[in-house]
């Protein structure tokens, strides 16, 4: 009776010590103590020799209990420690999440080139190809075949560098068009954008050096409808879903009819504001349908085939969409300017 | 062009507020810029002086009592020195807004005024509009007007000024009859012409005047009319005003009425005094070469031959359709005038004027075109405004000559092709009406439209024209939204976009920004460059018009503009700069096939920045061939603005794709930089011809990979690419990678020398590597570099 007294004060002082241990070393040196070779438990097991062969299966039984009981009491506390340790060494570990340090730097298209991107991505998806062609031309391909001829009052309009007498830099990208008719037959949906040159002075809306996008479609059976249409799909690409457009009449030498195309003012969404002057529409390309001349000028016969065509001012657009009032800030590669797009 | 409302509405009956006026011929294809008051003010009307006494307390104002039709005369202190009691004046009363000032009840010098009489400049009405004494007085009305009545009506010079942006196309709508038939057009109401006389009866003028065409080609039609018993004098304040509203001065009543004419008609004319006309006789030739001219202006001109002019039995007397001559100008002792209304060649028109510098009201209106067939309406409107002011008197008969007469031309069009091009659903009847109130003649017969133009539109010459006609007068609003249909088309983005799509994304993610510049420069930005003489840069492809020296030449490089951009950016003291520009550059040689010039992609970077030095340029440079899978070698050494000592040339397959290095000092003095720029040009022709694609993975390898340093002294001088190209030469096939990690100088290493360790990565395809394969080639590559290179292997 006195061993079964000595197993259960064991298992409570263990219970105890265990519950006391402070640390996961200190419960590695407890269960050396208590179930190691040279252990309490061990050693009682040694003292089984002085019992009858009676009563040893009931006290082996015991003893094996006890272990077992122990070792549980080894394991949840040890579980608890471990805890208890990971959770002292991460907040040891923590760190000023805050502290304010250098972004990583990512560079950026000039703007010009992020809205030719989008531009460009969204006619392709209409199914144009893109087509460049060069930026110093024959007058023949930027004028003539454009039914521009020499002296037209039209050319007032575009006062034109010269290099010499028959060759100048571009004032529109038109020649590129001019170009694909004559070389390829329809169905033809080419875009061209590019450099183009006009005899202006640098001020906050003009520049001798700026670039357009211009759009040319010649298949059988192209209407008005399919020009506004496109350029439908083209604003709401560039403004958002509820820009619309509106066709005013103009006059292109290269188109009849001729329009102006206005789309709803991004700034004040059709209510009226200074940018559009209180109108509610903003004036943003010129488009047409290709006069019937310029067709057979460049060999495309004018009673199967029509077409439209349009341009727009890449800086126009870049402007109005990210609210730039200075043309010259595209132009002067001030890293203030630049950093803000990337 | 700028012309009177009144005047339109006169010829219209069209009388829309301004907005809607505005609105709806604009959406009809004539842009109205402005519309606004001809005079800027409100509240200023018709008084009479009654009484006027010396104000007390004031050497110069007086004290009014002024009748403006109310029960009591108004009290107004006026300080004009022509005042006196009796006149009738214009007066503001309060509340009366004129530019800058509204008129409040107030007290001057102890005396209560209600008002104030005005002089011309307060009202802003130049003496020749309405005679006065200008600033030194009031404006006393010399005729007879109804006490309280608003001035302006009473005058009739309440008008607003339209100021018209006319198209290229429609030169018959630079005049007060095109616009009106455009805005009956549109509005729907009748264009009246104002009387047509007969000017062609009787031949009285045979015995007074001749003309003679010498060059029918460049004047397709010359009309004259002789008045005689001439009456100078000014002409009444209704057409003063309408002059007044198109911006011209008014003269005399002649000289008005050929002006009244042109804005009415849209034809210049010109008015000779027949006394001073030799031989009565008008002769219109070519000039040539050697003559001279001496134009209204005084000028005197030396004229190069073939320019046309209008001369007289001894000589010429004016250059034709740009300005007459001095000794044929109408003069207060002139006593018969010729009227000339005639057509000049647009094209010949233009170039005289440009060449001789003489641009005036006539020969913008001769270069954008005037009828030939609409001329002598003009003539007889001239010759009716003669009759109506009392000028002087009609000689009967005409001089008329026309050899070629303008035919109205039919045009057969087709009601569906109309209807298709436009996209919008309008059927035949419409176009026929639409058209009609254009003045032209539609007749329908089934699908067949016969369109007649009025004389007046020699814009119309085909269908698409006539088309335009319809839609925008039918509105373009009509116009719906389709997308095309037909045969589909693959949609593509051109390869040398999606190669610079490439070349933006390396470059960004490296932190490299994109600028844009212009593509012309200065010849002097490109000899600060110092290039060798021979170097194709140097010699670019120059504008024979430029804005200027320093935009005067097609550049050649990209450097230029980037050291300017680096200076911009370092003077605004931003601390970092990564930039680049991909453009074109543009070169004589080699010509394409139709004889123009080389255009040629070019990509520069400019750099400065804590973090920017040589290594982080190239490497990005690098990393543009690593991403086209291009494999390079580097060689020091590079342009002449780069510093001799830090600059290098990329090459591919032994040509240098890419010269990079700091900018040379001398060259970042000249441009204003700090020392330690980089600057970096691309060749982007050759690399989008080297670029390959990557279509293939390796396979990753299954076997391990066995690590070994190597470190070793070399001479301090020793490049170390080569050395890395030895080791990977020397190291053979099982010799996967190597990287040099760590190079150092010290007196460990001894005077001249420096340290270079390597990390070695070793691997055979197929099976673990064994020690001695291993040491095998570690020994090959240690005694490749003894030999090449004298090292000292350390480890």
């Amino acid at each position: 009776m006195d061993k079964n007294l000595e197993i259960a004060a064991l298992i409570s002082r263990a219970e105890q010590d265990i519950k006391n241990a402070a640390s996961v070393k200190d419960l590695d040196a407890l269960r050396v103590c208590l179930l190691g070779k040279k252990g309490e438990l061990t050693g009682m097991l040694r003292s089984m020799g002085s019992l009858t062969p009676q009563e040893r299966p009931a006290f082996g039984q015991l003893i094996n209990q006890a272990r077992d009981e122990i070792e549980g009491f080894l394991s949840t506390r040890e579980g608890t420690l471990k805890e208890k340790e990971l959770a002292e060494r991460l907040e040891q570990e923590r760190i000023d999440v805050t502290l304010p340090t250098q972004l990583p730097r990512l560079g950026t298209p000039h703007p010009h080139t992020l809205v030719l991107n989008e531009v460009i991505d969204c006619f392709v998806g209409l199914g144009f190809e893109v087509v460049e062609g060069p930026e110093i031309e024959l007058d023949k391909y930027n004028f003539e075949l454009l039914n521009i001829p020499k002296n037209h009052p039209a050319r007032d309009a575009q006062d034109t560098f010269y290099i010499d007498e028959n060759i100048v830099l571009r004032t529109h990208t038109s020649p590129v068009q001019a170009r694909v008719m004559l070389e390829r037959k329809p169905p033809i949906r080419i875009i061209c954008p590019g450099r183009v040159y006009r005899a202006d002075e640098v001020d906050a809306t003009h520049s001798p050096v700026f670039h357009q996008i211009e759009g040319l479609v010649i298949d059988k059976d192209v209407t008005m409808a399919d020009l506004r249409g496109t350029l439908g799909a083209f604003a709401r690409q560039l403004y958002g879903d509820n820009i619309k457009t509106r066709f005013r009449p103009s006059y292109f030498p290269f188109t009849e009819p001729s329009a102006e195309v206005d789309l709803t003012c991004i700034v004040c969404k059709g209510a009226g504001c200074r940018v559009c002057k209180d109108s509610g529409w903003i004036e943003v390309l010129g488009a047409g349908m290709v006069n019937p001349k310029v067709l057979e000028d460049c060999g495309i016969d004018s009673s199967v085939y029509s077409g439209f065509a349009f341009g727009v001012g890449v800086e126009r657009i870049t402007m109005l969409r990210y609210g730039i009032s200075d043309m010259r800030w595209l132009y002067e590669g001030d890293e203030r300017f630049l950093r803000q797009f990337s | 062009m700028k012309a009177s409302y009144n005047w339109i509405k006169e010829y219209t009956g069209v009388n829309a507020p301004r907005e809607e006026y505005q609105h709806r011929m604009i959406m009809a294809g004539t842009a109205v810029e402005t519309m606004e008051p001809m005079l800027p003010f409100t509240g200023v009307v018709i008084g009479r002086v009654i009484t006027c006494e010396k104000h007390e307390n004031s050497d110069h104002l007086h004290i009014c009592q002024v009748d403006v039709g109310g029960e009591n005369p108004l009290q107004i202190v006026c300080g004009a020195p022509n005042v006196s009691a009796g006149q009738l004046v214009p007066t503001a009363v309060v509340g009366a807004k004129l530019p800058g000032l509204t008129i409040k009840r107030g007290k001057i010098r102890g005396v209560e005024s209600e008002g104030m009489l005005c002089s011309s400049v307060e009202l802003m009405i130049p003496t020749d509009l309405y005679p006065s004494v200008g600033d030194a007085g009031l404006l006393i009305l010399n005729e007879d007007y109804p006490v309280g009545m608003d001035f302006k009506a009473a005058l009739g010079l309440d008008d607003e000024i339209i100021d018209f942006d006319i198209l290229a196309d429609r030169p018959d709508c630079l005049s007060i009859w095109g616009v009106a038939r455009e805005t009956a057009a549109v509005f729907d109401t009748a264009f009246k012409a104002p009387r047509d006389m007969d000017i062609t009866t009787g031949d009285a003028i045979h015995q007074l005047a001749k003309v003679t065409i010498k060059n029918p080609d460049l004047c397709p039609r010359y009309t004259a009319k002789v008045v005689k018993n001439l009456r100078l004098g000014p002409s009444p304040l209704w057409m003063r005003a309408r002059l007044h509203a198109a911006g011209i001065r008014a003269i005399n009543n002649i000289v008005d009425i050929t002006n009244y004419v042109m804005l009415e008609t849209g034809h210049p004319m010109h008015a000779f005094d027949l006394g001073q006309v030799r031989g009565n006789h008008i002769i219109v030739r070519e000039a040539e070469p050697g003559e001279q001219l001496t134009t209204l202006d005084g000028k005197k001109h030396h004229l190069l031959g073939g320019e046309l002019l209008i001369c007289d039995e001894q000589g010429p007397t004016g250059l034709a359709g740009i300005m007459g001559g001095l000794e044929s100008e109408i003069t207060e002792n002139t006593r018969e005038l010729l009227f000339e209304c005639a057509a000049f060649d647009r094209t010949l028109t233009r170039v005289v004027s440009r060449r001789l510098g003489i641009r005036t009201e006539s020969s913008g209106r001769f270069e954008r075109g005037v009828n030939p067939a609409t001329v002598k309406q003009a003539m007889a409107r001239a010759c009716a405004l003669i009759e109506l002011l009392d000028a002087g008197d009609v000689v009967p008969g005409i001089i008329d000559h026309y050899p070629n007469p303008v035919t109205q031309k039919t045009l057969t069009t087709s009601v569906s092709r109309i209807k298709h091009r436009s996209g919008a659903d309008i059927d035949g009847q419409e176009m026929v009406s639409l058209l009609t109130r254009l003045d032209f003649k539609a007749e329908l017969d089934g699908d067949t439209l016969l369109v007649t133009p009025p004389l007046h539109r020699s814009d119309i010459e085909q269908e698409a024209d006539v088309c335009e006609e319809v839609l925008r007068l039918a509105g373009y609003d009509r116009i719906p939204e389709t997308l095309m249909r037909g045969e589909t088309t693959q949609g593509k983005d051109s390869a040398a976009r999606l190669m610079k799509r490439d070349v933006h994304q390396v470059l960004n993610s490296q932190g490299f920004d994109e600028i844009i510049n212009l593509s012309f420069i200065a010849q002097k930005q490109l000899d600060a460059m110092g290039l060798p003489a021979e170097d194709e840069r140097n010699t670019p492809i120059r504008i024979t018009n430029p804005l200027g020296e320093d935009t005067a030449v097609m550049r050649t490089s990209l450097v230029p503009d980037m050291l300017r951009t680096l200076a911009k950016n370092l003077n605004q003291r931003n601390e970092t700069a990564l930039l680049y520009e991909l453009g074109t550059v543009y070169f004589h040689e080699p010509k394409t096939d139709d004889g123009l010039f080389s255009e040629r992609s070019a990509l520069c970077l400019g750099a400065y920045g804590e973090q920017v030095n040589f290594y982080f340029v190239r490497d990005t440079l690098l990393a543009l061939l690593k991403k086209a899978h291009i494999t390079w070698d580097i060689q020091p050494g590079g342009e002449l603005y780069h510093h001799p000592g830090r600059c290098a040339r990329i090459l591919v397959e032994g040509e240098a794709i890419a010269t990079v290095g700091e900018v040379h000092p001398k060259i970042a003095e000249q441009a204003d930089i700090k020392p330690g720029c980089v600057i970096a040009e691309f060749d982007l022709e050759a690399y989008a011809k080297l670029r390959k694609p990557f279509d293939a993975v390796t396979p990753l390898p299954r076997t391990p990979a066995v690590l070994r340093d190597l470190a070793l002294v070399v001479k301090k001088e020793q490049d170390l690419l080569p050395v890395l190209q030895e080791i990977l030469r020397a190291g053979g096939k099982l010799l996967e990678d190597v990287q040099l990690f760590d190079v150092f100088e010290g007196t460990q290493v001894g005077e001249g020398k420096k340290s270079a360790a390597f990390s070695l990565t070793l691997r055979h395809p197929e099976k673990t590597l064994e020690e001695e394969e291993i040491n095998r080639v570690i020994e090959k590559v240690k005694k490749n570099l003894n030999q090449a290179f004298q090292a000292e292997i350390r480890t």
